[in-house]
């Protein structure tokens, strides 16, 4: 059986419902903040460096995490879940997409570090789906919609700026 | 902003540098150039400048062009290098011109492609008006740290140390005096490598095969550059770029497009004694691979497929060999469990700087040396080897299965990994094990015969057949994919 941690508070309200001894098949993931969180190994084994580590350690013992908070380590776990589940039960892909984005609304900076701990923890399909997530913010817009999408800096002259549009220019005719 | 003066003393082509020079800059500089990068890329900094490059592989092109009007950081990203080298393939295969840089070539590409759709009017305009328009303007610079954009630049640019060209100890042989007899006892049988100096200076091909010879006679035929179809002509526009790993033309059906290419060479009796998948008629997977490359570019560390052994004959310019013997990795080199695949640097240059120095590490010494035109090399099966052309090489290779390798390529083949065989589609692999066992019947030679039944009957005695047999060298492996 597996526990699920919610951050709801600043508070932790979890608690270890698990004996000791884990069960074969459930790991335990310790996020950089000291959270620890249960969860089924083939869950786990999405990221290639857990199974990694897994693998090359004998004990029972968590896994720390020392690059992921306690909060992003929730949503990679979310994330990791579903992916198991629809695949179990052969989930449509409408239904996968749907969940996709529905699991990629979340703030700028949240998303980034969505993006730094699938990286961390190498998880190609996370990955992708957020890296894709990113350059869909970036599509379609002019450049100064960019700069004010991720509070980018014109540094240019207006010397340089026409320089750099009609360098550009071949792509937007 | 700088003048064009300025900037040639630059590696990276906007001005980015490497992160060390913060250590022995003025502290202003480092401030500003700090500075410049953390607001030019605004939120997108917190990604790091591989997870941004990561991010910018999944957007479209005129994506890339609309970011790289934002700020001066965030172009050099956006017009990186290996960016539009991977849209420039993507997008048009091997149907482009080299233009000053991959941006450059996109950009070309994509107009050419638009007056061939007939939306010609203000291409043509444009083209008329401004030719250069493609390139990046060095006069509008990206000074800032960033070792992600710099490193492939300073790879592409580096100097080769004479000291990695110096050694020569590959065992070598003067053809003509050089027996098959005697190249089976002392190389063939006991799988050790030798170069035959002048064994190809006679053929046709070393005589009269220049690069302009080949583009007058070839230049509109289709060859296999870095696995996409490319004219001959379109591929030597490749001289002008500047690459880390340079594409490489890597042609396995160049015989039988151009059956002429074929009959300009002879291949050695050393060699064409026993090619026993010949056996298999048109059924043999790939054979003989027509190659040509820039300088600095070549192979990195891999073994050839279906345990075969190779030669390697130069016929234009100069290729450096590197090789370790099949059960050694060559540092940096890190194949899987399986064999199946390898992790190693893709630039030769970069394996050089930061490996080359181990190579004499261990107890086992590699072997090198540098082929001249006319000479030919042995690659005996499963041994690691890398090719780094020197200047612009064209040279011909072929893989064999003799008497001598027979019984590692039986086993080999009876593995079915289809990652370990190659030479045929995928769907096929699985089944050559049993259609060369079925064509060797056919052999005259009762050698061969005997082999084949003293495999057959020691796998019928084991209780479970071994992954890939006693014959076969530990750790073999290859990687045969050429960027």
């Amino acid at each position: 059986r597996t526990h699920t941690h919610t951050h709801t508070r600043k508070h932790n309200t979890h608690k270890h419902t698990v004996a000791p001894h884990a069960m074969a098949n459930t790991i335990t993931l310790r996020s950089s903040d000291d959270e620890t969180f249960e969860v089924e190994e083939e869950v786990a084994f999405l990221s290639e460096t857990i199974r990694s580590i897994i693998e090359d350690t004998e004990n029972d013992a968590a896994v720390p995490l020392p690059n992921v908070s306690a909060k992003i380590l929730s949503k990679v776990i979310e994330f990791s879940k579903f992916q198991v589940k629809a695949k179990k039960e052969n989930e449509s892909e409408a239904k996968i997409k749907e969940f996709n984005n529905e699991f990629v609304k979340v703030d700028q900076a949240t998303l980034f570090e969505i993006i730094l701990a699938a990286n961390y923890l190498n998880m190609k399909g996370l990955l992708d789906l957020t890296c894709m997530t990113v350059a869909n913010m970036m599509k379609g817009k002019t450049p100064e919609e960019i700069r004010k999408t991720f509070n980018i800096k014109n540094d240019f002259t207006a010397e340089e700026e026409e320089e750099v549009r009609k360098e550009n220019q071949w792509a937007f005719d | 902003s700088s003048t064009r003066g300025h900037m040639s003393s630059e590696i990276h082509p906007l001005g980015v540098r490497p992160s060390g020079n913060a250590l022995t800059s003025l502290r202003e500089d480092v401030e500003r150039r700090v500075r410049t990068k953390e607001q030019g890329l605004g939120a997108l900094a917190a990604l790091g400048d591989t997870l941004l490059l990561r991010v910018l592989e999944s957007c479209a092109p005129r994506t890339l062009a609309a970011l790289a009007q934002t700020s001066k950081a965030m172009r050099a990203f956006a017009t990186h290098a290996d960016v539009w080298k991977a849209a420039v393939l993507e997008t048009f295969g091997g149907r482009f011109r080299y233009d000053a840089s991959w941006f450059g070539t996109f950009a070309t590409a994509a107009e050419r492609e638009r007056r061939r759709d007939g939306d010609d009017v203000h291409a043509s305009k444009r083209a008329k008006a401004e030719p250069a328009m493609a390139r990046p303007r060095t006069s509008v610079s990206a000074e800032i740290y960033s070792d992600a954009l710099h490193q492939r630049y300073m790879c592409a640019s580096m100097e080769l140390e004479a000291e990695w060209l110096e050694v020569s100890t590959v065992p070598e042989e003067t053809s003509g005096e050089l027996s098959v007899r005697d190249f089976v006892a002392k190389y063939e049988a006991p799988n050790v490598p030798v170069v035959i100096r002048g064994a190809a200076k006679d053929w046709r091909a070393t005589q009269t095969w220049t690069r302009e010879s080949l583009v007058e006679k070839f230049g509109d035929v289709d060859f296999v550059v870095g696995g996409y179809d490319m004219k001959l002509d379109d591929f030597f526009t490749l001289d002008a770029c500047e690459d880390d790993v340079p594409l490489y033309l890597f042609d396995p059906n160049f015989g039988e497009k151009v059956p002429e290419l074929v009959s300009d060479y002879d291949v050695p009796e050393y060699f064409a004694k026993d090619d026993l998948f010949s056996l298999m008629g048109a059924d043999r997977p790939h054979y003989r691979w027509l190659i040509v490359g820039a300088a600095r570019s070549g192979s990195s560390f891999h073994k050839d497929p279906n345990a075969t052994s190779a030669w390697n004959a130069v016929i234009t310019g100069r290729k450096k060999w590197v090789m370790f013997p099949p059960h050694v990795n060559p540092p940096g080199v890190h194949p899987s469990e399986d064999g199946a695949h390898v992790a190693a640097p893709l630039s030769l240059v970069e394996w050089f700087s930061n490996f080359y120095q181990y190579a004499y590490d261990g107890d086992v010494k590699p072997l090198e040396c540098i082929c001249e035109p006319g000479d030919i090399l042995f690659v005996p099966s499963g041994w690691w080897h890398m090719a780094l052309n020197l200047e612009e090489c064209v040279a011909i290779t072929q893989n064999f299965v003799s008497k001598a390798n027979l019984r590692k390529v039986i086993a080999v083949l009876d593995t079915k990994c289809e990652a370990l065989l190659s030479g045929l589609d995928k769907s096929r692999r699985g089944s050559l094990g049993e259609l060369f066992n079925e064509a060797l019947k056919s052999s005259p030679d009762d050698e061969v015969q005997s082999i084949l039944t003293e495999y057959q009957s020691k796998k019928a005695a084991k209780a479970k057949p071994s992954a890939l047999g006693d014959a076969f060298a530990a750790g073999a492996s290859f990687s045969f994919s050429f960027v």
